[in-house]
């Protein structure tokens, strides 16, 4: 049997999981090539490995959520990411569905808090 | 940098030719951004050692590919229950039919009781390999087709079977069906189980014309009988085809077994050893039993389709 420690672990990256596509996406609203998303995430405290970030900004340009281009900057060509149209509109809506689960969790839970 | 490109070639040749280079252009600065970083940080350029940990740190080359893979698994969450039930009942089918097989082998085939458990184990391994992977790989194509989206659509839970319905055992009803294909195999002269009868004191049991004459009816009966059974087993609620199944195959069984048992003799005796009279007693005694094995037969029959038209009658 998995100890308590482990079961929160699963359970808080199970949580954190569908959120990241939506901290993604709201950082994305300024253009940032991946390393500097990365350290963004990580100082608003939603640290993302990059073998997952990198897979995850792929799929959601493929889903015509985000655009990319390469660039040079500091001597180095570098690929940076932003919001296209489609995504803005795609973030407003997560964005007021997270609202809304996060309202109905407080009110769930607004005995224990 | 021969880490750095080592690391890169071995996350490259694992990714699709047209992404490769720019996938790996991408992983590529992310790791030199990290380094100068940390160099910065440290005032100092990075050793060997330090530059090996952060490699790490972005994970093994298989899974960092893996990831930009469109699949990422072979049977999803939503497929997998369907998968699981499928082979349980592919692997209750194997396993009884090799066990009839092997029953078959040590009763007619005089093959010794170790031996054929033996010979059914290793033919269970084998199969039972093939099976999975055949399994595996037919889920995965349903799965990249769709599946099973379409099907959890469509479901509706008045097709569950009802809470009152006696459901038949799955080990009795798989054992019925394996039972079953093995008489249609021996019936076509695929399976051993020998028409003609020639291990006792050189005694020959010749099976009469009128077996010749009903092939394909018999045939085509132990057909229409396993695909009832298939029925009973996989899909219990599917009531109106189980009726009219089972009452037609025991209409036709009758009607084949009315025809046979005009026929007044089945089975004909020969032997070089045994005497003429000998050989006759034989016979009556043989072909007695036989007649009334065919009555019984039919009364069995008749009792069940019976049985089944008034659950037919009660359901409705």
């Amino acid at each position: 049997m998995p100890n308590a420690e482990d079961q929160f672990e699963k359970l808080r990256i199970e949580l954190r999981r569908g959120s990241l596509v939506l901290a993604v996406l709201g950082a994305l609203r300024e253009e940032r090539y991946g390393y500097t998303l990365r350290q963004t995430l990580d100082d608003a405290g939603l640290p993302i490995d990059e073998g997952a970030l990198y897979p995850l900004l792929r799929r959601l340009e493929a889903q015509g959520l985000l655009v990319s281009e390469w660039r040079e900057e500091a001597k180095r060509t570098k690929r940076f990411y932003r919001l296209s149209a489609d995504g803005t509109e795609t973030l407003a809506t997560l964005l007021h569905e997270w609202n809304a689960i996060s309202e109905s969790i407080l009110r769930l839970t607004e005995k224990d808090a | 940098m021969d880490l750095i490109d080592r690391y890169l070639t071995a996350i490259a040749r694992r990714l699709p030719a047209d992404k490769a280079t720019d996938i790996v252009a991408e992983i590529q600065d992310d790791l030199l951004s990290r380094i100068e970083a940390r160099e910065e940080a440290l005032g100092r350029p990075l050793d060997r050692r330090e530059v090996s940990a952060l490699i790490k740190e972005m994970g093994h080359p298989l899974i960092v590919a893996a990831r930009y893979r469109p699949a990422q698994y072979l049977i999803g969450p939503d497929a997998f229950p369907f998968f699981v039930a499928t082979l349980r009942i592919v692997a209750m089918f194997m396993v009884l039919a090799l066990a009839v097989g092997a029953g078959a082998n040590v009763i007619f085939g005089h093959v010794p009781l170790a031996r054929a458990f033996a010979q059914s184990l290793t033919g269970l391994l084998s199969s039972a390999m093939l099976t999975f992977g055949t399994v595996v790989a037919i889920f995965y194509a349903l799965e990249r087709g769709g599946f099973p989206a379409d099907h959890l659509r469509k479901w509706r839970p008045e097709e569950l079977p009802e809470t009152r319905d006696k459901q038949p055992g799955a080990w009795g009803s798989a054992f019925e069906v394996a039972v079953g294909l093995y008489a249609i195999l021996w019936w076509c002269g695929i399976a051993p189980l020998p028409i003609l009868y020639t291990n006792v004191k050189g005694l020959t049991l010749v099976p009469d014309p009128i077996w010749t004459g009903l092939w394909w009816p018999v045939l085509a009966l132990m057909v229409a009988r396993l695909v009832y059974n298939v029925v009973q087993w996989l899909r219990p609620r599917w009531k109106m085809a189980r009726g009219v199944l089972s009452v037609a195959t025991a209409l036709g069984g009758l009607a084949l077994l009315a025809v046979v048992h005009q026929a007044g003799h089945w089975i004909s005796m020969r032997s070089a050893t045994m005497s003429a009279h000998e050989l006759l007693e034989l016979d009556r005694a043989v072909n007695l039993g036989l007649g009334i094995a065919i009555i019984v037969v039919g009364v069995v029959w008749v009792l069940q389709c019976a049985k089944e038209l008034w659950q037919l009658v009660r359901a409705r």
